[in-house]
């Protein structure tokens, strides 16, 4: 359930609408118990319901709001529980900034602990998608962050002439 | 209308796609995923999810 509810925050930036997702995965979980089959996982099912929900909001909502990648990131790069170090606040910054596919793959295998299969069967796609997002995603934040392979990221210190 | 296929579409050349980043940078970028996640993950669950769990539970008893 926290896992459930982290995948949220991550996946959607915003704690309120994380638990609004969290309640209504709950509900529809509890309504549809009949079709989650006894020795199948649990975990991989809440977590499957959660994503469709919040995505085909997302789909819902993007029609009716244009700008709803700008805002929905200007939303999370600002909440006011966020602290911590700048490495971190900028890594929050760039993780919002990626498409959502992307984020949702790399937190399902990164952070969330799923296999390249489970994160696969969540999403409904196949295992090679979910292992290029991952891909394309690490590439992204690489680049976002200014990291590349020749020099380790040195927080703080710009060279601009 | 159908849309559905515009993400099998883009699988076949994303799949040659070079592997990337480092080890070392992946590892980097993994460690501060986690921490991110389990940031949120260590927060106690809200109450009214809480209060919705007993009362789905309560609703479940026969």
């Amino acid at each position: 359930m926290t896992n459930l509810r982290a995948f949220a925050v991550s996946l959607c930036g915003d704690r309120e609408r994380a638990d609004d997702l969290v309640q209504e995965t709950l509900f529809k979980a509890w309504n549809h118990l009949d079709s989650f089959r006894e020795g199948t996982n649990l975990k991989a099912w809440l977590f499957t319901i959660l994503r469709n929900t919040y995505f085909s909001e997302r789909r819902k909502r993007r029609r009716e709001v244009e700008d709803a990648d700008g805002s929905y990131a200007a939303t999370l790069a600002t909440h006011p529980e966020q602290h911590g170090h700048m490495e971190m606040q900028d890594f929050r910054a760039a993780l919002t900034k990626l498409p959502d596919d992307q984020r949702e793959a790399l937190i399902l295998v990164g952070a969330a602990g799923f296999s390249y299969e489970e994160a696969a069967e969540i999403s409904g796609c196949a295992v090679g998608t979910i292992k290029s997002r991952v891909n394309r995603a690490r590439n992204r934040l690489g680049e976002m962050l200014g990291m590349d392979e020749t020099t380790e990221p040195e927080p703080g210190i710009t060279k601009s002439a | 209308m159908t849309q559905a296929t515009s993400g099998q579409a883009r699988q076949g050349a994303s799949l040659s796609i070079e592997e990337g980043l480092s080890p070392n940078l992946q590892a980097h970028i993994g460690r501060h995923l986690r921490a991110v996640f389990d940031e949120v993950a260590r927060e106690p669950i809200p109450d009214r999810l809480l209060q919705l769990l007993k009362d789905l539970e309560r609703s479940g008893d026969k």
